[in-house]
């Protein structure tokens, strides 16, 4: 007994000063009204919540917030697994194949942001330019500036950065399918799509949720890369609950109001972690997957 | 297993303690030990400063920083930078942990030094001012001033808002200085006509939007029009105001500025002008030293022209020294401030930064540009209290009041609001 709370102990301490204790103290800021200056807040209460709910903002923030983890989530799973199947058998050259569609991950958010910036600039923009190029001159606009487009730009950008690390995983994955199961399937007749659906992907099912719970995480708490390229403009066009909240706690000063909406994306991200946590887990004991 | 049940929510709960990060709260440790050059005699004293426009101008600040550890043996200056963007956040966290620098360069008004010298964290300046007569301008000093009377900063620089056009390009297509607001359409016409983009307009970052609105609407209604503003006595909603956003808007529309101006960087925005491409550049004094080493073509200044008139440059007031309420060392600190209101350090601030002192500095013999000396003549009728000066709205204004202009204006440049929504959403902020 004795020996199990030592050996636990290392972990529950991480967990209570990391975990817990934060947690706690952003409970604590979520009812005074903290303005990142006076030492002793005043309690307001339910006043954050109140005003989360019913600001505007928050919820055109939440919508963006759900086009991004729908398509951010969605796309990036596609372009992935058909560039790994695509990739699947080809022997010479896939360590390059491998490492130039991998490249865009590891680089700096940052710099992607940087970098795109400069493609889609209105004006010495090169996606403009080509537009204009091959006639299409009349699609030409302020792709980060516009507001029916900010968004789409951004969330491009991002699809292109997290492709490629769908892509490795996805043929690592592959690499442990059972090609006795498609061999068995082809003698039966079965076409493409069918092989993919009924053979392939239940055998990479604990990878593919794997990769869907990363990115769909990822959908409710990006921030950096819409940071860098829009700063959540035009006029808050393309915010999501991330910048959004940035912006209140260290623009504007609010720090309370801007952790009350941080704790509001950890409360809309903890169900669908635990619940893609779960099922990947049950098929693992299942013994279903790669 | 279980770190697995662990590690899924706690990655969720990672954005919670990224805000909580920056927010932890540490007791200032009244115990601190002293600087370890104590030991040998010497003082450091911590400079924060923002981070300068280029690296040469940070090393001729350190070299001038040497001469005053020159002037007051016993004394070292730490000079540290930060970018300004980060600047509040990192700032506001040192000053409530302990850690704070014992000077600090940071804007003067309500949002900024303002709200510093409110939560008692800012060293009060009212005695010093008087004790070793700084002759800073009045109106400068009732900037870095609480409305409970106490003096807490310098404002480090005076700038003001105009249009800066090419004077080559000017004179080649036989144009002359606007005298109102259909003159500047003329030229804006003849301009574009001529090939050129009329206005590099920048507006991505969303702030020079509040710039573009301040210098229109001083034009527009003056200074006490616009003092009125600010202060309340007016409201935000009124035909001036919301004539003055509608005419970016027209504009934008009549094809004027640069193309999805919300999609423009500043520095894009600058390049445009720089390069040649676009006739002018809204902008403030502190671009003089950029066109100056960017541009090979002459420049010149007006102000934004009024409806019906030749218009006022509107003014404002940059970052300048405060001293932190925790500072060990007041006394090496107050020489600090001493040193950089001196005349001999407004000279060298003219000379080496293209900035302009609000008190009064030896400029006998001084060497600048044609353009910085047309804005510094400007400027030192500002500082003398003659002729009529508008305001930069958002030094003056909240944090929250400043969102809504910014926002306004890009909501402006991007179809998704009306001058009337946004005069709207300007007096809404101002009330909170």
């Amino acid at each position: 007994m004795r020996l199990g709370l030592l050996l636990v102990a290392p972990v529950m301490v991480m967990v209570i000063v990391f975990f817990i204790t934060p947690l706690v103290n952003a409970l604590y800021y979520a009812f005074v009204d903290f303005d990142g200056l006076n030492p002793n807040p005043p309690f307001v209460g339910l006043d954050n919540f109140v005003e989360m709910f019913t600001d505007e903002r928050v919820w055109a923030a939440l919508q963006n917030n759900a086009i991004w983890i729908v398509i951010g989530t969605i796309a990036p799973l596609v372009i992935g697994l058909a560039l790994a199947l695509l990739m699947w058998n080809v022997r010479r050259g896939s360590s390059v194949y491998r490492v130039v569609l991998f490249l865009p991950y590891v680089l700096p958010q940052v710099v992607i942001g940087v970098v795109w910036g400069w493609i889609y600039d209105p004006i010495r923009g090169w996606l403009n330019k080509a537009l204009e190029l091959v006639g299409l001159g009349q699609l030409q606009t302020g792709w980060l500036g516009n507001a029916d487009t900010a968004l789409y730009a951004v969330l491009a950008t991002a699809i292109w950065a997290t492709s490629g690390f769908v892509f490795v995983i996805f043929l690592s994955a592959l690499g442990n399918v059972d090609m006795e199961l498609i061999d068995a399937s082809m003698l039966d007749g079965t076409n493409t799509l069918q092989r993919l659906w009924y053979v392939i992907l239940p055998q990479i099912m604990p990878v593919f949720l794997m990769v869907t719970t990363i990115t769909l995480i990822g959908g409710f708490s990006v921030f950096d890369i819409i940071f860098v390229m829009t700063g959540g403009g035009p006029a808050g066009a393309s915010d999501v609950l991330g910048t959004y909240a940035y912006s209140q706690a260290f623009q504007l000063n609010r720090i309370s109001y801007g952790t009350t909406l941080a704790l509001l994306i950890t409360v809309l991200a903890i169900p669908f972690t635990i619940a893609l946590n779960r099922l990947q887990r049950r098929l693992s004991m299942q013994g279903t997957g790669a | 297993m279980k770190i697995s049940k662990i590690a899924a929510p706690a990655v969720a709960v990672g954005l919670v303690l990224t805000l909580i990060g920056c927010t932890g709260q540490v007791a200032p440790d009244d115990t601190q030990a002293p600087d370890d050059n104590q030991s040998s005699g010497d003082v450091t004293i911590r400079y924060l400063v923002e981070e300068l426009e280029d690296a040469e101008a940070e090393a001729r600040l350190r070299d001038r920083l040497d001469e005053f550890e020159a002037q007051n043996p016993g004394i070292v200056v730490d000079l540290q930078t930060l970018p300004f963007d980060t600047m509040r956040t990192i700032l506001q966290t040192q000053l409530r942990s302990g850690d704070a620098p014992d000077v600090i360069n940071w804007g003067s008004g309500p949002s900024f030094g303002g709200a510093l010298a409110d939560a008692g964290l800012l060293y009060d300046l009212t005695e010093a001012y008087e004790e070793r007569g700084w002759e800073v301008y009045d109106f400068a000093k009732d900037r870095a001033t609480t409305e409970a009377g106490v003096v807490y900063g310098i404002p480090g620089e005076m700038e003001t808002l105009g249009v800066f056009y090419n004077r080559d390009l000017f004179e080649e297509l036989g144009l002359e200085e606007p005298q109102s607001i259909a003159d500047l359409e003329e030229i804006a016409e003849a301009t574009k006509a001529a090939g050129y983009i009329p206005f590099a307009i920048s507006n991505q970052e969303g702030w020079q939007g509040g710039h573009q609105l301040s210098m229109a609407l001083s034009s527009a209604v003056g200074s006490a029009g616009v003092n009125d503003l600010v202060d309340g006595n007016s409201d935000w909603t009124s035909s001036d105001v919301e004539d003055a956003v509608a005419l970016w808007d027209r504009f934008d529309e009549a094809g004027y500025l640069t193309p999805f101006p919300t999609s423009v960087s500043y520095d894009s925005g600058n390049a445009l002008f720089f390069t040649g491409e676009a006739a002018m550049l809204p902008m403030g004094s502190w671009i003089v030293d950029g066109i100056v080493a960017n541009a090979d073509f002459e420049a010149g200044y007006f102000p934004f022209p009024a409806p019906d008139g030749q218009g006022i440059f509107a003014a404002g007031l940059g970052s300048g020294p405060m001293i932190t309420a925790e500072t060990q060392y007041p006394e090496e600190a107050l020489k600090l401030i001493d040193f950089l209101v001196s005349p001999e350090h407004g000279r060298w601030m003219v000379e080496n930064l293209d900035v302009i002192p609000p008190f009064p500095a030896d400029l006998t013999g001084v060497e600048i540009s044609p353009l910085l000396a047309q804005v510094l003549a400007d400027v030192e009728q500002f500082g003398a209290g003659e002729g009529d000066f508008g305001l930069n709205i958002d030094v003056l204004m909240t944090d929250a009041f400043n969102e809504a202009m910014f926002d306004g204006m890009q909501a402006i440049y991007s179809d998704q609001a009306t001058a009337a929504e946004v005069a709207a959403s300007l007096e809404a902020a101002s009330q909170q």
